[in-house]
């Protein structure tokens, strides 16, 4: 009995620990971005709240942070979207087809996972510019399905297993094509896969930093996350309130994505690297 | 021996291709142009020239790049031990019957979602000499009696990407762990109850020789993902003061971004031999894993 008390205390602790590490930051940003100076600890803690920092980040033209957040958004969501398309191809010919050496394509594409991308992108880069295509949205989404492919193909792969046989037998009695099969049965039967691979797909490409370094020039296709870790103040003095408010308004889509869509998250990152 | 027609064999091949024309000409066709380069002396607006192993042999007395080694080393022990420890603690936190699951589950998760570049410029801010949260708190729990200058000295700036990683990664391990941890089946621990022992006991007899294979893959997963850092040290020291928080990913752009393709590629291959080492190490286990469970 006292060693259950004990328990149940130490466990309250630790949420309370676990909560107080994973969200200080985060509160520390949206206090500085809506303070009118970011010294405000050193003054007893005396806050002067005002939403100008949110207001120039998002009318002053020269920033482009509108720029930025649109580009992220729009080659997030095109990357997620090939990627759910030939990851649910390549998967169902992995697991409903006569493909050969299966688990030899699955562990190649694993160790492909793991390259380090720096040992990608200056070959990239020559690449991109020798067709022309630095600076724009396609730069950065074809280099993006491919990096983030092997791991939707293994969470997918581990989903589409699940599924019984018997259910695209009935289909192909009916004389549906395998094509037909995916998209009439194994898609929607799956769809929780789907959804958690066009997830982490979406999260990975948002995040991404690198690439989207190396492959864009300016606001055409400039990523968020380069923007805000290129945003510099003019007079010396770093702009902290700006940069905070820009950061909050960033992380707002892949944050209310994390916290609605926790479970599916948590799915499909324990899937694709549990079963390796 | 299975039998396939010729055509159920070309309808498999069809589905697969789309995968695999990506993975050839956006990640193996450049790994296999940055090893061809790195044997070339190829520098914007220079002519190219086969110089075979002369980076290398650049390389081998470059003392910027056994410090680049150095740093990485380095930052994977210290960081990646704690993230297994801290993950391992919230993992065991988060397993218990604990009220507000779905909000601690999406606390956690976090950190991990957001960009490393936005983190990186918030930990900037956290880690700032004159106003900064760190200092702040250092000085109000009495940590240290002034402020600590976090980037601008060499262990500061070190411990400052070791924390800001432990921030950003922890989650990662956590939610790995805990799927571990939740497919442990509940008897054995009733059972481990009945023998009477107690709450270490159980963690030692039961929870760790299971946790064991799934500890054994994060632990790996980590050690790869660390060895490639860039976006936290690119944003929050960007490599400094005076290079003491080069990581090799960070070392080798600095090279592209200057032009220099050849001696770049050089130093990105020896990070991918060792990434792709470990790598093998870990498929290995990994399978090996699967067929132990």
């Amino acid at each position: 009995m006292i060693e259950e008390k004990f328990k149940s205390v130490i466990i309250w602790i630790g949420c309370v620990l676990l909560v107080v590490f994973c969200l200080t930051p985060f509160l520390y940003m949206i206090l500085i971005s809506l303070s009118s100076s970011p010294d405000f600890l050193t003054k007893l803690g005396q806050i002067e709240f005002s939403f100008k920092n949110y207001y120039s980040v998002l009318s002053s033209k020269s920033l482009h942070f509108i720029d930025y957040l649109r580009n992220s958004l729009i080659i997030s969501a095109a990357s997620a979207f090939f990627c759910v398309i030939i990851a649910g191809l390549g998967a169902y010919s992995i697991t409903r087809l006569a493909l050969p050496g299966k688990m030899l394509i699955l562990f190649f594409v694993l160790a492909v996972s793991m390259f380090p991308q720096i040992s990608l992108v200056g070959y990239l880069f020559k690449f991109m510019s020798s067709i022309g295509w630095i600076n724009t949205y396609f730069a950065l989404i074809f280099p993006y399905v491919a990096w983030i492919l092997p791991l939707s193909l293994w969470i997918l792969v581990s989903y589409f297993a699940q599924i019984p046989r018997d259910l695209d037998k009935a289909a192909l009695i009916d004389g549906c094509t395998g094509w037909q099969i995916l998209r009439k049965v194994i898609f929607p039967v799956a769809a929780p896969g789907i959804f958690s691979v066009s997830l982490l797909s979406f999260i990975f490409a948002f995040n991404e930093f690198m690439f989207a370094l190396m492959l864009t020039i300016d606001y055409h296709s400039r990523t968020i996350p380069v923007g805000i870790a290129l945003f510099q103040g003019l007079h010396g003095e770093i702009p902290w309130g700006n940069i905070m408010a820009g950061s909050a308004i960033a992380v707002i889509p892949v944050v209310l994505l994390t916290i609605i869509f926790q479970r599916y998250i948590i799915q499909g990152l324990t899937r694709g690297s549990i079963k390796g | 021996m299975e039998y396939h027609t010729f055509s159920e064999l070309r309808e498999s091949y069809a589905f697969i291709l789309p995968l695999m024309i990506f993975i050839l000409i956006f990640v193996l066709l450049p790994v296999l142009g940055t090893f061809i380069n790195s044997f070339f002396r190829d520098i914007s607006f220079m002519q190219r020239k086969f110089i075979l192993f002369e980076n290398y042999k650049q390389l081998f007395n470059d003392s910027d790049f056994y410090g680049a080694i150095r740093f990485t080393i380095l930052f994977i022990l210290v960081s990646v031990p704690l993230e297994i420890i801290l993950g391992l603690i919230f993992a065991l936190i988060l397993n218990e019957a604990v009220p507000f699951r779905g909000f601690l589950r999406a606390c956690v998760l976090l950190p991990w979602a957001i960009p490393s570049a936005i983190s990186g410029r918030l930990w900037e801010l956290i880690f700032n000499y004159n106003y900064g949260l760190a200092n702040f708190l250092c000085i109000k729990l009495g940590i240290s009696t002034g402020p600590i200058n976090w980037l601008g000295s060499s262990l500061g700036a070190f411990l400052g990407i070791v924390i800001a990683d432990v921030w950003k990664t922890t989650p990662f391990v956590t939610i790995i762990l805990l799927a571990g941890l939740s497919s442990i089946p509940i008897e054995l621990y009733s059972q481990a109850k009945v023998d009477g022992s107690n709450f270490l006991q159980r963690f030692h007899k039961v929870t760790m020789p299971l946790l064991k294979p799934v500890l054994i893959v994060a632990l790996l997963f980590r050690t790869i993902d660390a060895l490639r850092i860039f976006d936290l040290v690119y944003v929050l020291t960007h490599g400094g003061p005076g290079g003491a928080t080069t990581s090799l990913s960070l070392y080798s752009y600095r090279y592209f971004l200057a032009g220099d393709f050849g001696y770049g590629s050089a130093i990105s291959v020896v990070l991918f031999v060792i990434a792709f080492i470990l790598s093998v190490v870990y498929i290995k286990l990994g399978r090996f894993a699967e067929l132990g469970t």
